[in-house]
C-alpha cells in the first residue's frame, strides 16, 4: 500500500457502498460481511497510516494530489499531518465498530451500510483533504446520510419532546414544528440536523469563497494559501477582512462541534440516531467541526485566530457547564451521553482556544479520546435500547445481572468518559488543563467542575441502568455474549487503555502536527489594529518586522511571507 | 441592410442539422398519416432515430470546429450555438423516450405529439443560432408554437386547458413585448444584428427597449416578476411536456439572454447588473419559499425551476467568460436532474395516477430504485455533493465573487439551505414514512433508460466535471473579446480548453 494509503481508507468505504447496491437485501449475511470487509481494508490502511506517519518528518505525508478542475483552482489533494492521523484512526475504528454494533439490524440492512459507509467515508474525506473545496465537499456530503440514517433507522423520543401525535402539530414552539419539520422526533431531529448544519455550512462556504476571492490565487489549495494568501489588513464593513472570514469559517464549522449556542441540533440527534450512528456522529463527526478550524482558520489566518481565539474560550465555558447539567438532569440515556458529549467538545475548544504546544495537543488527543469514550457508551447505550426498547433511564434499573458483560463494559466506558488514569482520555484532560491554566485559569476551573459533573452524571446514570432494584419487565434482556456483539466494545476498550498506558507514539505524532502550527500562530508579528482607524488606509500602521518573544520550537519555520507585506500597500 | 441571398453550398452545411431535422419531421409525419396502424413507440423511436442522427452531426461539427453565419449575420453557428443544440436536442430524446408510455393517456393525435415535440427543438435550435433580433422573434415564436398546443394536450382535463390557456396568453402578452422592444430598439440604433450594436449609447428608447425585450425573455425562463404562468402551465401540462418545458426553452431563451447581455449590451454591463441582481434575488427567494407550501410534485418542482434560474442568473449578473462557463455547466447539471426528476414523476404516476407528494410516501420499499434515484436528483437540484448541482452552484458562485456580488451570494447560499427542506421533505415521504400500498412500482423499459441517463449525468458531472468544464469554457470562447469594462483575471486554464 505505501504512499497510497490515504486512498484505500477514503475509497474502501465507497468501493464498499457501490458493491452494496448491486446486492440483494435477501442476503443479510452477505450485505454484513461486504461492509465489514469494506471496514476492514479502511481500518487496516488507517493503522498502517497511524504507525507509519512519521512524526520525526512530520508535516503532511501519504501526499496525493490529482488536477479535478483547472478552471476553478480545486485538485483532490489529500494528506495527513499529525492532527488528521489519529482522527482518521478513529473514524475507521469506529466505522468498524459501528458495523459490528449495528449487525443485528433487520430492515434494509443493505441501505443502511451503505448510508453508514458513506457517512464513514465522507468524514475521513475531510480529515484528509488538503484542499479547501474537498473539506466542504465531503463536510457536505457528511450531512445527507445523516438524514437518513436518522429519519430511516432511528428512534423516537416518546417523553422528552411530546412530539409523538401523530399530526406533529399539538407543540409549535419551535420554528421546527411550525415548518412541520415531522410528526415525530426523530424526523424532527434529522430535518432540524440537516437544515442547521447546512444553514453553519454555508456560511463556511461563503468564507473559503472570500479566501479564494481575496487571496487572489485561484486556487483551493490550503498549502498555498496558507503560504501565499495575504488577507490582512483588508478594511471591510467596518472591521477587517480576515475577520470577517475567520468568524464565518469559525461559527461555520463550529456548529457541528457542536459550541454553545449552536448544540441544539446535536442532542435531539444522538437520541434519535441508531446507535452506529450516535457513535459515528459523536465520535467523528463532530470532530470535524474542530478539525476544520484548525485546517481552515488556524492554518491560513493564523494571526486573526490569535487575536479571535478568545471567542471560544468564552464560549467553551457554556459548552461545558451547559452540557454538563442538562446531561445530570436528563433522563435519557443517549440525551445523557449526548450532552456529555456537546460538554465535553467544550474541553477541545479550551485546549484549542490556549494556542499553546500542550492543550492544542491535548485538544487533538482528546478529539481521539473522546471517539472512543463515547463511541462505547453510545454502543452500550444502543445495546441496552435494543434490549429493552426504553431509554429511560428511571423505568430502569438492576440490568447488570442480566448483562455482566456490558456493565462492566460501562463502568470502563464511564472511566475513559472521565478521564481516569489509564485512560487516553486522562492523557489528553491534563494536557488541556495543564495547557491552558497560564492564559485561562478561570475556564480552567470550570473544566474542573465539568468533570465532576461528569462523574456525577455518568454514576447516575450507570447506578439508574445496571444497579438498584430492576423492573421485571425487563427479565428478558440478555447480554452481549456472541463474539460479534463483544468485538467492537473490546477494540474500543483496547484502543482507548492500550494508548492511555503507551501514548507515546499518539503523542508524538501529534505534537508533530500541532508543533508547526502553534510556531505559525504564535510567532507571527502582531496585527495592525486597522480597523480603529475605521477603515482609513493611511491610519494603518504596520510594524514592519518586529521581532517576536523567542518561541519553544523543535523545528523553526520560516516566517509566513504574508507577515511583513502590508506595508507595500 | 442589404440581404444577399447568394448562398453557397458549402454554407448551408451550417444549416445542415435543421435541414435534416426538418426533413425528418416530414417523414415522421408521413407515417403518421399513411400508416395509422403503426403503434405509437414507432413513431417515438424513429424521432428519436433522427434526433440521434442530428446530435452527431452537432457532435462533429463541435469536433471539427464548424461556425460561420449565416444571412447576413442573422444565422450564427458558433460553438456555443452547437453546446446549446446539443443540450437541446439531447433533452428532446430523453423526453420523448419518457412520454412514450404516457401518449396513452392522450384520447388523440398520439402520432403528431412527436412531431409537435421535434418541431418545437427545431425552433429552439434556430432560437441558440439567432444572431440578430428579427431571428430571435421568429425563431421563439416558432418554438412555442409546438408548446402552446403541447401543454393542453389532455384535451379532457381541466388543469391541462387552464394551464395551456395561461401560458398561450401570456405567451403571446410576451410576443407583444418583445416585438415592441426591438422596434424601439431598432429605431434608437437602426440596428438589428448584436454585435453591430455593441457601440450604441444608452438612450433611455434603448434602455425601455432592451427592458421589454429582458421582460419577454424572461418569461420564457421564468423569472420572478414574469413567473407567473410557471406553477399553473407546469401543472396542468401533461407531464413530459412539463419537463421539456422546463429545460429546453429555458436554455434556448438563457443562450439569447447571454447574446444580448455580453455581445450586444456589453458596454452597458453596470446598468444591468443591477437589474439582474434584482431578479436573480427575487427568483431564489420567492420560489424556495413558496415551494415549501407546494403539496403536487410538479408545482414543486416549478418553482424549484424558478430558483435554479435565479441560480443561473447570478452566473449572467457576473457578465463574464467564466460566468458564462458557469451558466453553461449549470445548464448541464439541471437537464440531467430535472429530467431525472420528471421521469420519475411520470413513472410513478402511471403506477399510481397521482402526482400528490403525500402519495410519494413509501416509494423505497414500492421501489428502491425510483425512489434512489429520485433522491440524488432531488439532491442534485438542493446542491449537495458529490453530485453535478454542487459543482454547477460553486461554479456560478465563485464566477459571481470575482466578480464582488456578495449580496447575491449571500442570498444564493442562503438558498440553498431553504430548498434543501422542501427537497427533503419529498426525501422524507420517500424514505421515512411507510406506504399505505405497498406493491411494488414497474418502470418500462425506455423510462429506465432515460433514468440511468439523468443518473449518469448527475453522477459524472458532480464525480469527474474536468470533461465538463473543458467543453463549456471551449464553447464560450469568442466571448473573451466581448466581455465589458470590469473585466477580471481569467484563470491561466480557462483560455486552454477544447
Amino acid at each position: 500500500m505505501g504512499e497510497y494509503a490515504l486512498l484505500y481508507i477514503l475509497f474502501a468505504p465507497f468501493a464498499g457502498a457501490l458493491a452494496l447496491i448491486f446486492i440483494s437485501n435477501r442476503q443479510p449475511l452477505l450485505v454484513r460481511s461486504i461492509a465489514a470487509s469494506a471496514a476492514f481494508v479502511s481500518l487496516l490502511a488507517s493503522l498502517y497510516l497511524f504507525y507509519a506517519y512519521d512524526p520525526v518528518k512530520g508535516g503532511f505525508q501519504f501526499v496525493q494530489k490529482y488536477e479535478w478542475s483547472k478552471q476553478l483552482g480545486i485538485s483532490l489533494h489529500l494528506g495527513v499531518d499529525g492532527i488528521g492521523t489519529p482522527l482518521v484512526l478513529a473514524s475507521s475504528i469506529l466505522l468498524f465498530a459501528g458495523i459490528f454494533v449495528s449487525w443485528h439490524i433487520k430492515d434494509r440492512a443493505k441501505e443502511f451500510y451503505i448510508w453508514l459507509l458513506i457517512l464513514a467515508a465522507a468524514t475521513i474525506g475531510v480529515f484528509m483533504s488538503l484542499d479547501l473545496f474537498f473539506l466542504y465537499f465531503f463536510y457536505e456530503m457528511s450531512v445527507i446520510p445523516m438524514y437518513l440514517l436518522l429519519g430511516m433507522w432511528g428512534s423516537h423520543t416518546k417523553k422528552y419532546l411530546e412530539m409523538t401525535d401523530s399530526e406533529g402539530l399539538k407543540l409549535r414552539d419551535s420554528v421546527g414544528f411550525i415548518l412541520n419539520f415531522g410528526s415525530n422526533s426523530k424526523e424532527y431531529a434529522a430535518m432540524k440536523l440537516v437544515l442547521f448544519l447546512s444553514a453553519f455550512a454555508v456560511a463556511a462556504l461563503m468564507g473559503i469563497l472570500l479566501i479564494y476571492k481575496f487571496s487572489g490565487l485561484n486556487t483551493f489549495d490550503i498549502l498555498v494559501l496558507r503560504e501565499q494568501a495575504n488577507l490582512m489588513n483588508i478594511p471591510v464593513l467596518g472591521t477587517t477582512l480576515d475577520k470577517i472570514i475567520w468568524v464565518l469559517v469559525f461559527f461555520g464549522f463550529a456548529s457541528i462541534a457542536p459550541l454553545w449556542p449552536l448544540h441544539s441540533w446535536s442532542p435531539v440527534g444522538h437520541a434519535a440516531a441508531p446507535a452506529a450512528t450516535s457513535m459515528l456522529h459523536a465520535g467523528v463527526l463532530m470532530k470535524l467541526g474542530h478539525f476544520s478550524i484548525i485546517r481552515v482558520a488556524f492554518e491560513i489566518l493564523p494571526e486573526t485566530t490569535r487575536e479571535l481565539m478568545p471567542i471560544a474560550a468564552v464560549l467553551c465555558m457554556f459548552s461545558i457547564v451547559y452540557g454538563g447539567f442538562v446531561a445530570f438532569y436528563a433522563k435519557d440515556t443517549k440525551y445523557v451521553i449526548g450532552y456529555s458529549s456537546s460538554s465535553h467538545m467544550g474541553y477541545v475548544f479550551l485546549g484549542m482556544a490556549a494556542l499553546n504546544y500542550i492543550s492544542l495537543s491535548g485538544a487533538v488527543i482528546y478529539m481521539f479520546a473522546h471517539a472512543m469514550a463515547t463511541g462505547m457508551l453510545f454502543a452500550m447505550a444502543g445495546w441496552v435500547y435494543d434490549q429493552t426498547h426504553t431509554r429511560d433511564i428511571p423505568s430502569l434499573g438492576g440490568l447488570s445481572n442480566k448483562m455482566p458483560f456490558i456493565s462492566v463494559c460501562f463502568v470502563i466506558g464511564c472511566m475513559a468518559s472521565i478521564g481516569m488514569p489509564g485512560t487516553v482520555n486522562f492523557i489528553a484532560e491534563i494536557m488541556i488543563i495543564v495547557g491552558s491554566w497560564d492564559k485561562y485559569p478561570l475556564q480552567v476551573i470550570v473544566a474542573m467542575l465539568g468533570i465532576v459533573l461528569t462523574l456525577a452524571y455518568l454514576f447516575k446514570m450507570m447506578r439508574g441502568l445496571f444497579y438498584g432494584p430492576m423492573n421485571q419487565k425487563y427479565s428478558h434482556a440478555h447480554d452481549a455474549i456472541s463474539a460479534v456483539d463483544r468485538l467492537p466494545l473490546l477494540i474500543m476498550i483496547s484502543i482507548s487503555i492500550g494508548f492511555g498506558i503507551f501514548p507515546m507514539h499518539l503523542y508524538d505524532v501529534v505534537r508533530s502536527g500541532v508543533d508547526p502550527l502553534v510556531a505559525r500562530i504564535t510567532r507571527v508579528v502582531p496585527v495592525a489594529q486597522a480597523h480603529e482607524g475605521s477603515g482609513v488606509r493611511s491610519e494603518v500602521i504596520i510594524p514592519g518586522t518586529t521581532s517576536t518573544v523567542p518561541v519553544v520550537a523543535s523545528k523553526l519555520l520560516p516566517l509566513p511571507s504574508q507577515v511583513s507585506r502590508g506595508e507595500g500597500e | 441592410m442589404t440581404f444577399s441571398l447568394n448562398l453557397a453550398f458549402s454554407d448551408l452545411l451550417l444549416l445542415l442539422p435543421e435541414i435534416f431535422l426538418t426533413c425528418w419531421l416530414c417523414v415522421v409525419l408521413i407515417v403518421d398519416f399513411s400508416f395509422p396502424r403503426v403503434p405509437q413507440d414507432r413513431l417515438a423511436y424513429l424521432s428519436v432515430a433522427g434526433l440521434v442522427v442530428t446530435l452527431g452531426c452537432l457532435a462533429w461539427f463541435d469536433m471539427n470546429h464548424v461556425s460561420g453565419t449565416l444571412f447576413g449575420n442573422m444565422f450564427v453557428l458558433d460553438r456555443m450555438a452547437i453546446f446549446f443544440k446539443i443540450v437541446i436536442l439531447g433533452a428532446t430524446i430523453l423526453v420523448i423516450l419518457a412520454s412514450i408510455e404516457y401518449v396513452n393517456r392522450f384520447t388523440l393525435f398520439r402520432g403528431e405529439y412527436y412531431c409537435l415535440v421535434v418541431m418545437s427543438a427545431l425552433g429552439m435550435m434556430f432560437m441558440v443560432s439567432a444572431n440578430d433580433l428579427l431571428s430571435v422573434f421568429v425563431s421563439l415564436e416558432f418554438a412555442t408554437l409546438g408548446f402552446y398546443v403541447l401543454v393542453s394536450y389532455l384535451r379532457d382535463d381541466l388543469a391541462s386547458n387552464e394551464g395551456g390557456l395561461k401560458f398561450f396568453i401570456l405567451g403571446v402578452l410576451a410576443a407583444g413585448l418583445l416585438a415592441y422592444g426591438i422596434s424601439l430598439v431598432y429605431g434608437e440604433t437602426g440596428k438589428l444584428v448584436f454585435s453591430d450594436m455593441a457601440s450604441a449609447q444608452p438612450t433611455p428608447g434603448l434602455i425601455i427597449g432592451f427592458l421589454l425585450i429582458f421582460a419577454a425573455l424572461g418569461f420564457k425562463v421564468g423569472a420572478v416578476p414574469f413567473h407567473s404562468w410557471i406553477p399553473d402551465t407546469y401543472h396542468g401540462a401533461p407531464t413530459p411536456v412539463t419537463t421539456f418545458l422546463s429545460i429546453a426553452p429555458k436554455a434556448a431563451a438563457f443562450a439569447i439572454l447571454l447574446r444580448i447581455f455580453l455581445v450586444a449590451l456589453g458596454t452597458f454591463k453596470p446598468l444591468w447588473v443591477v437589474l439582474l441582481v434584482a431578479v436573480s434575488i427575487l427568483s431564489m427567494t420567492y420560489a424556495n419559499i413558496v415551494a415549501i407550501a407546494q403539496r403536487n410534485i410538479k408545482r414543486l418542482l416549478a418553482y424549484s425551476g424558478i430558483a435554479q434560474v435565479g441560480n443561473v442568473l447570478i452566473g449572467l449578473a457576473a457578465g463574464t467568460k467564466m460566468g458564462n462557463d458557469a451558466i453553461l455547466f449549470y445548464l448541464l447539471a439541471y437537464l440531467f436532474a430535472n429530467i431525472g426528476a420528471f421521469a420519475v414523476v411520470i413513472a410513478v404516476s402511471q403506477a399510481i395516477g397521482t402526482d400528490e407528494i403525500e402519495d410519494y410516501r413509501g416509494l423505497s420499499r414500492r421501489s428502491p430504485f425510483l425512489a434512489f434515484a429520485m433522491l440524488l436528483f432531488l439532491l442534485s437540484l438542493a446542491g449537495v455533493p458529490p453530485l453535478a448541482g454542487f459543482i454547477g452552484k460553486l461554479y456560478i458562485f465563485v464566477a459571481a465573487i470575482k466578480e464582488g456580488l456578495y449580496t447575491l451570494i449571500v442570498v444564493g447560499l442562503v438558498n440553498i439551505v431553504i430548498s434543501m427542506y422542501y427537497y427533503l421533505i419529498v426525501v422524507k415521504q420517500m424514505y421515512i414514512n411507510e406506504p399505505i400500498d405497498p406493491s411494488p412500482i414497474a418502470i418500462s423499459g425506455p423510462m429506465k433508460t432515460v433514468i440511468y441517463v439523468g443518473l449518469a449525468g448527475t453522477l459524472v458531472i458532480g464525480i469527474y466535471p474536468q470533461p465538463f468544464t473543458d467543453w463549456v469554457v471551449s464553447a464560450t470562447l469568442m466571448f473573451a473579446n466581448f466581455v465589458g469594462p470590469s473585466v477580471t483575471i481569467i484563470p491561466p486554464g480557462a483560455s486552454l480548453g477544447g
